[in-house]
């Protein structure tokens, strides 16, 4: 499916706020890197970015209201796990692009030829 | 740019003909027109267009089954032969950009980072990076001012990322 009928078909929450917004935000992606390898507790991810606790914490925050990430507590902790199948959307839309103009390329490849032969004797 | 932050995604092909053809292909409408379209059927057509460091362009896709779009282009850097930086976005045919209003926060733009290299004479190496971007001004200075904290960028993730989603597909 092309990328201007799939987006048209997405099912999108009229929200400011998702899956996209959300890895918007360079420290949210630094949290998804370090909540890749197994889950962390905000205590862990304090002293693994070295960021204030309140920071870490809000955006916690909007990567579990996106459910990219769910928490689960453990005795007087809570750690928090990375649930990455959230992410398809975002590699569904590099790969429309990716279509897009791997298709596009092969056009040139295909213009390239045509005008250079023409040229030829 | 910001390409340590986000790990772009590249595609790498290689063209039979001059790197001074290949870049021009890319930036002379009578090229352009030829060729600028995701499949064979399809047409193109420049309605305007200013391709230089800092000018612009609009074009209309049409494709075969008779759908029509049309990109708004802003060109960041044009040198040539060698370095093209663009950002693209879908608009009308005034070249209005689109807010999307079917999806808010779709990612409806991307930067590209073309890189024509000459293998040999009539040898052509295109390194097309591109990248999802909001170009609001908040992002770009939220890029910039992150770099120092996150040197490695997104990309180790981004690799992890990709396998495990490419071994749910399969």
């Amino acid at each position: 499916m092309p990328i201007w009928e799939y987006n048209c078909h997405m099912p999108r929450a009229k929200t400011t706020l998702d899956v996209f917004s959300a890895i918007g935000e360079p420290r949210r992606r630094a949290i998804i890197e370090q909540l890749l390898p197994d889950s962390k507790s905000v205590g862990e991810l304090v002293d693994a970015m070295d960021w204030p606790q309140p920071v870490v914490s809000k955006h916690l925050k909007v990567l579990r209201e996106v459910n990219l990430v769910s928490e689960r507590r453990e005795g007087r902790h809570r750690y928090y796990s990375l649930r990455p199948e959230q992410l398809q959307p975002v590699q569904e839309w590099l790969h429309q692009f990716e279509k897009f103009w791997g298709g596009t390329m092969d056009q040139l490849d295909v213009y390239l030829q045509t005008i250079q032969s023409d040229e030829k004797p | 740019m910001s390409t340590q932050a986000i790990e772009p995604s590249v595609i790498v092909r290689e063209f039979k003909a001059p790197r001074q053809l290949v870049f021009d292909a890319w930036t002379k409408v009578e090229h352009l027109d030829n060729w600028m379209f995701p499949m064979p059927g399809a047409t193109c057509k420049f309605v305007a267009a200013d391709i230089r460091t800092g000018g612009s362009s609009l074009h209309k896709i049409a494709m075969p089954n008779g759908f029509e779009m049309w990109l708004f282009t802003r060109y960041e850097e044009v040198t040539s032969p060698d370095k093209l930086v663009f950002l693209q976005y879908f608009s009308n045919e005034h070249g209005d950009i689109l807010p999307s209003p079917h999806i808010p926060n779709w990612p409806k733009d991307m930067l590209a980072t073309l890189a024509f290299e000459a293998l040999d004479a009539n040898n052509t190496r295109l390194t097309f990076s591109w990248e999802p971007r909001d170009p609001s001004a908040e992002e770009l200075a939220a890029f910039e001012s992150t770099r120092a904290d996150h040197p490695k960028g997104w990309g180790a993730g981004m690799d992890q990322l990709d396998a495990y989603l490419s071994s749910m597909q399969g």
